[in-house]
């Protein structure tokens, strides 16, 4: 079945939907789909079915996000712990990968109609080549779509996201264009697989379990978390609203904190940067002592500098990606 | 007494102080609130195997916090009198932080830390791979998540916490060792004010009741 449900909204579920729009709404909205197993153990069904359904209630709820404003997704749907699972479990898991995204490379008009455009992040290499090129297909067909973005977290876990920022990271250090030195929070985030993306307002854990489980942890420091008690295949508009009003209550004491956390960060950089060019001028010193002008001259051109070798690392590291090994030729050169 | 409770060998608890309130309240009045959770605490601790308590401060600037400590500790020793030298309070420095007592100990400790601990932690061992890396001591293709593990349990040597007590109405780690917690369950209870034994209580039974699969 299809990636976007058409789905319109009752007329109870209108207003109410009119009524929460009139405060704040998040922007990008985080779910774990859990519970999947569970329902399928309710209703007496084999696993297989429940994730099927899962995937169903992953269209039907993008479009509720749709109607509600909330142009940007991120789903949990495969992390590398499960490939702990039973061989028959993860076969399953990745054939309906498969027949989903197989499926999404033949209704390109639908996806199109609603400009969705879907992005994988997790660490790919670990599916089978078939999939991965599948994969490869399905983000370039969708890739210039910009009204909605879905992004599926598959093969996924947040400390190998930051792990593999890092080593981005050390590989810009490697290539020579970056120094150490310019390693900064706001770097790492610019290197992580959601680097595309703000990070979510909203995050969101079905199926009463109460813990993060790896996913997107460096991204959701500042999030609202709810956690609710509903399987993942019931999950209902309600459901949505009820966590969009949670967020709602939480808003500006997040938004002051996320404030705070970000002054914070400039600050944090202004100093790393008065530090180097310290450094520098010692180095390059012939004992005189600077006055405060030309020092906050340098300043500056250090910090342009920073910008420009930063700049030009991110662009390096796009391109890297973008030319990735498992995309075949022909696709890599349409990108 | 006490049903027997699914607890890790150290089992962590947490509280977030919300940090608006502090920066608007006299400084004193921190160490009062903290005195009941640390009163509710002792009771339940002697019923616990080992257990440390962080208590995470969410203050941006480094503000009072010697006197934070000087509060904690006195707190200590007028609640906890002959018991108090089985309690250490010691305050995350940003920056590596030489253990020199063992935790593995009957020793609790009660470490107070700031959001400084969490991303930034991060960039500063991604700051000495990456240097390492220029000086050629290792290359890109060497970092993984054990490496970067390993390299943030040397700085800060805290294990990650099993549970994680959320007090107050915001529903956000605020940034809290985000590297540390991919596991770890999040209660919320509402209030640090007038929290009482049967509500840390109530707290840990439902962590007791928790089920972790592990992706499994």
């Amino acid at each position: 079945m299809s990636w976007i449900r058409e789905r319109e909204l009752s007329f109870i579920e209108r207003l109410t939907a009119n009524i929460l729009k009139a405060g704040p709404m998040p922007k990008h909205v985080a779910f774990i789909m859990d519970g999947n197993r569970r329902f399928a153990q309710k209703a007496h069904v084999q696993r297989q079915e429940g994730h099927s359904q899962g995937f169903e209630k992953l269209a039907e709820t993008l479009r509720l996000c749709l109607n509600l404003g909330i142009h940007e997704v991120t789903v949990y749907a495969f992390s590398i712990e499960n490939f702990k699972r039973s061989k028959e479990e993860v076969d399953g898991l990745m054939e309906l990968a498969r027949q989903k995204f197989s499926r999404l490379l033949t209704e390109h008009e639908n996806l199109e109609r609603h400009g969705v455009c879907i992005r994988v992040l997790g660490d790919l290499t670990l599916l089978p080549i078939d999939l991965q090129q599948l994969i490869a297909k399905a983000v370039v067909a969708t890739k210039a779509h910009n009204k909605c973005f879905l992004n599926v977290c598959f093969a996924y876990t947040s400390r190998h996201e930051i792990a593999n920022a890092v080593k981005e990271m050390a590989w810009g250090v490697e290539q020579g264009l970056i120094k150490p030195s310019d390693v900064s929070e706001v770097l790492l985030g610019e290197c992580l697989y959601s680097s595309n993306s703000p990070n979510p307002d909203l995050l969101i854990r079905t199926s009463g379990e109460v813990r993060l489980s790896d996913f997107l942890l460096w991204q959701t420091s500042y999030s609202c978390l709810v956690f609710q008690s509903v399987l993942w295949p019931e999950y209902s508009f309600w459901n949505l609203c009820e966590a969009v009003l949670q967020y709602q209550l939480s808003y500006r004491s997040l938004q002051k904190a996320g404030d705070l956390h970000r002054e914070g960060q400039a600050l944090q950089q202004m100093e790393a940067d008065r530090c180097c060019v310290a450094e520098l001028l010692q180095h390059r010193g012939n004992g005189k002592p600077m006055d405060a002008q030309s020092r906050q001259k340098e300043l500056l051109n250090y910090t342009a500098s920073r910008e420009e070798r930063v700049h030009c690392f991110l662009n390096a590291l796009q391109h890297k990606r973008d030319t990735a090994p498992f995309l075949p030729r022909r696709a890599a050169a349409s990108v | 007494m006490f049903p027997r409770m699914r607890l890790h060998k150290y089992t962590w608890i947490k509280i977030i102080v919300k940090k608006l309130k502090y920066l608007q309240m006299d400084p004193k009045i921190p160490f009062q609130e903290i005195q009941q959770f640390l009163y509710a605490f002792h009771i339940l601790k002697l019923k616990l195997q080992k257990g440390q308590v962080i208590i995470y401060q969410f203050i941006q600037q480094k503000r009072n916090n010697s006197r934070l400590m000087e509060g904690i500790l006195k707190q200590q020793q007028e609640l906890l009198g002959m018991d108090s030298s089985k309690y250490s309070v010691e305050f995350m420095k940003n920056g590596t932080d030489k253990q020199e007592h063992q935790v593995l100990s009957c020793q609790s400790v009660v470490k107070v830390l700031s959001p400084d601990d969490g991303r930034l932690s991060i960039v500063q061992a991604a700051q000495q791979l990456c240097r390492a890396v220029e000086l050629k001591e290792k290359t890109s293709k060497d970092i993984n998540v054990t490496v970067l593990d390993s390299l943030l349990r040397e700085s800060k040597n805290i294990p990650d916490p099993d549970l994680v007590l959320k007090f107050g109405p915001v529903e956000s780690t605020l940034g809290f060792l985000p590297w540390h917690i991919r596991l770890t369950e999040i209660i919320s209870m509402p209030s640090h004010v007038d929290v009482s034994y049967d509500d840390l209580f109530g707290a840990l039974q439902r962590y007791a009741m928790c089920d972790q699969r592990l992706g499994k």
